[in-house]
């Protein structure tokens, strides 16, 4: 592989910070999730609109065909809404609790929603169990739910393989359950200890966990990302973490995860993988170090390139040809001025790729 | 000043007198803090603001209050809150934990060289059974650490009232060992030992005027109390449905222990958990789980003091060091913020249902009855029977007040 490197050619602000979003078909735009509701962003003006708003922070936003958006949010609530007229078209009240995230898989058939709010189940603060189930699945069509499957709360991140056959959700614990898409059986479990922490210094309780997940081109590996352990859960500073775990054959083993002396601090909470299968991206917080964006090959797992944002990264997508990179997320949210007005802070980026195969 | 309450047991037959034992924790004012130490936001607790830039993600819901809401993680303090008073409009100086946990709990800042006792002390000095077997000033904690609670914690509690009035401390790892008799002796055996070490201890005191002799003593006197008391501090010997009710978490059950601690005699029981509010980052996902867990342990504990007739004289507070800022930083977390906050209480003449003070449509500022720790001080020592502004007299020192500046109490939320 020639040696990658990003260039940014775009730099754009939303009103408020942006949580989640994707690329619109012609990846020309995005849809953000935002603090405040759903916007679209031009990519190439950095003009903005907010579409609508759900009732707590939006949380997760995918552009389907035909310019319809499905997001989710953290008043539990999927909705399906038409560009074309400015319209809802569908309302799905899935949780009690938040939608951590959504997923879609590949072919935009099926849809699947996370949540799960942690609370005190002992002593030490190990998590209660589930008071609603976990995961749902159902269709991106219909808006029905046909799975509503177990984990143990908070479940934060999920994602589809690529012949959408399954689906994996991650939780606080470092528990990854992969479901059978079609029938809802449980196919396997992968555990890791390592994104998660126990308290010591400030209090006793649990915090971090699988932030982000994707399956690999092959479908038959995990990459994982998050935060490594940390001794005090409320500092932010464990290193920058992903692992990738072999999941389908027999019981799940850790193949490879981010390198000694390639890691700084901080939460990284958004993967994407580039169209060539070569590299992917992981992207978060810079609390420590000199990076909150890396490139990495899948093969190796060496780290090819990085960036500092100067801002926090919650979402990242790959143009569908691999030229450009979109990366999306927010700033510290500023101190509301005199007026009561408040700066932007919401961020959307575009790099350019160039030396990548593909 | 004020002399501390006399006796009313002596350490053998406390429990063994029934009327008397009933008495005993009957008597007088008591008060559970519920330290929320690292600072709750406001925003998320006791004065939300839905639907602004700077609400959060959680929401408000109504409460038995019309027209009040409070975080929506709060359902069952929302059906309990004619019983309690909160205060919108804390307004308070100190930025740092350190500062901020001695302003709140001590009821000032620092006038060197006067160090002033913490409220737990000064509860315990005033309306505490001295002669108790059972600790007057309890501090439940299960964490050993807890940043600069940790380093507070190490510190000087009791000030100038002097050690014996400093808290006995338990929970989790702070079990408190060697309290059980041994087994080879006898108690007849045990009591001539004890009177032996008295002798001579007492007289190695009064012959030298020895303030570390005299602790010693307290120290000791104390622990011969905290024998026969040894079952108060047994978290498993509580009713499996109570530790059920309250909630499996630490704090939810020291919580349910200060209860029983206050119930049997106990006059101030602080519960903490380290620091576990202090959320500059991870705002949102610990707060979804610590509020919960204060919302059900504020629930349970008042209506349990209410329905034991104890809540006209307990005195519940619920209370961190300062607040948290309106504005989410870049690790999603809110940092320090004493501008604008908020607290509750309930019971021992506190007012239910009032809601004092309020902030500005962002949470920015107070906007209306601001008040800060000395009027909160005043407010608790006036509720409790303490005269808030009574004169510290203390040799080589300036005059001292136990609260400064004349500073006055929040009359709306006094009965």
């Amino acid at each position: 592989m020639n040696e990658v490197k990003l260039q940014k050619v775009d730099d754009h602000r939303l009103p408020t910070a942006i949580l989640g979003g994707s690329l619109a078909p012609d990846a020309r735009s995005v849809v953000a999730a935002c603090m405040d509701g759903i916007y679209t962003v031009d990519l190439d003006s950095g003009d903005y609109d907010q579409r609508y708003a759900h009732d707590s922070y939006a949380s997760s936003a995918h552009w389907l065909a035909d310019d319809v958006i499905l997001s989710g949010g953290y008043d539990g609530r999927l909705e399906w809404f038409d560009l074309k007229n400015g319209k809802s078209l569908r309302q799905n009240q899935l949780h009690a609790f938040w939608s951590w995230e959504t997923a879609i898989d590949p072919k935009a058939k099926h849809f699947a929603s996370v949540t799960g709010q942690y609370l005190a189940g002992g002593y030490k603060y190990e998590p209660q169990g589930e008071r609603e189930p976990s995961i749902c699945v159902g269709s991106v069509e219909t808006g029905e739910v046909f799975h509503r499957l177990p984990h143990i709360p908070s479940v934060q991140a999920v994602a589809f393989s690529p012949d959408g056959q399954f689906v994996a959700a991650g939780n606080l614990m470092g528990e990854v359950r992969v479901f059978e898409v079609s029938s809802g059986k449980l196919a396997a479990t992968v555990k890791t200890p390592d994104f998660t922490s126990w308290g010591i210094i400030k209090s006793h309780c649990y915090l971090g966990g699988i932030f982000a997940m994707r399956f690999t081109p092959a479908g038959d590996e995990l990459l994982l990302a998050g935060m490594g352990e940390m001794r005090d859960p409320m500092a932010g500073n464990g290193k920058q973490l992903w692992q990738k775990w072999k999941w389908d054959q027999g019981e799940p083993r850790l193949v490879d995860q981010i390198h000694d002396g390639e890691h700084g601090e901080g939460l990284m909470e958004a993967l994407a993988i580039h169209p060539s299968g070569d590299f992917f991206a992981m992207g978060g917080r810079l609390r420590g170090g000199d990076w909150n964006v890396a490139l990495f090959a899948l093969d190796d797992g060496r780290r090819l390139t990085t960036l500092k944002t100067g801002y926090r990264v919650t979402t990242m997508h790959f143009t569908p040809d691999g030229s450009r990179l979109i990366v999306l997320g927010t700033q510290g949210q500023p101190k509301p001025e005199a007026d009561g007005m408040i700066a932007p802070f919401g961020r959307a980026e575009r790099y350019v790729l160039s030396g990548a195969d593909g | 000043m004020a002399a501390g309450a006399a006796s009313v047991a002596s350490f053998n037959g406390l429990f063994s007198i029934p009327a008397l034992a009933e008495e005993t924790k009957r008597r007088g004012k008591k008060c559970i803090l519920l330290w929320l130490c690292g600072a709750p936001s406001q925003f998320d607790t006791w004065d939300p603001k839905p639907g602004t830039a700077t609400g959060g993600p959680f929401g408000a819901i109504a409460t038995n209050l019309p027209g009040i809401q409070i975080s929506s993680l709060m359902p069952r303090c929302a059906t309990l809150m004619d019983k309690l008073a909160v205060i919108r409009s804390m307004s308070t100086k100190p930025n740092e934990h350190f500062q901020g946990i001695d302003a709140l709990t001590r009821g000032d800042q620092p006038r060197p060289p006067f160090t002033r006792p913490i409220l737990g002390s000064v509860v315990a000095q005033q309306l505490g059974q001295l002669d108790s077997p059972v600790p007057q000033f309890v501090l439940l904690d299960p964490c050993p650490e807890g940043n600069e609670f940790k380093a507070f914690k190490a510190g000087n509690w009791a000030g100038w009232l002097g050690a014996e009035y400093g808290p006995v401390r338990a929970g989790g790892d702070y079990g408190i060992p060697n309290i059980q008799q041994l087994d080879t002796i006898s108690d007849g055996d045990h009591a001539d030992r004890e009177a032996l070490r008295k002798f001579f201890s007492k007289k190695y005191e009064n012959d030298y005027r020895s303030t570390a002799a005299a602790s010693h003593n307290a120290a000791f006197d104390r622990v011969q109390g905290l024998m026969s008391c040894a079952p108060l501090f047994d978290l498993d010997s509580l009713p499996e449905a109570d530790r059920e009710r309250y909630g499996r978490g630490a704090f939810a059950q020291h919580a349910l222990q200060a209860r029983h601690l206050i119930e049997n005699g106990s006059t101030f029981v602080m519960v903490a958990n380290g620091m576990p509010w202090d959320n500059h980052v991870y705002q949102h996902e610990m707060h979804q789980m610590l509020v919960p867990e204060l919302d059900n342990v504020m629930f349970q504990l008042v209506n349990d003091l209410d329905q034991r007739g104890m809540l006209d004289d307990t005195l519940v507070i619920a209370m961190g060091e300062f607040g948290r800022t309106p504005w989410l930083n870049d690790a999603r977390g809110r940092d320090h913020y004493p501008t604008a906050w908020s607290l509750a209480m309930a019971g021992a003449g506190i007012r239910g249902g009032v809601v004092h003070g309020a902030t500005d449509a962002l949470g920015v500022e107070v906007i209306e009855g601001k008040v800060d720790n000395r009027n909160l001080f005043a407010t608790i020592f006036q509720t409790l029977g303490i005269d808030p502004h009574e004169e510290y007299e203390l040799p080589g020192l300036p005059t001292f007040h136990r609260v400064e500046d004349a500073a006055e109490p929040i009359r709306e939320v006094l009965a």
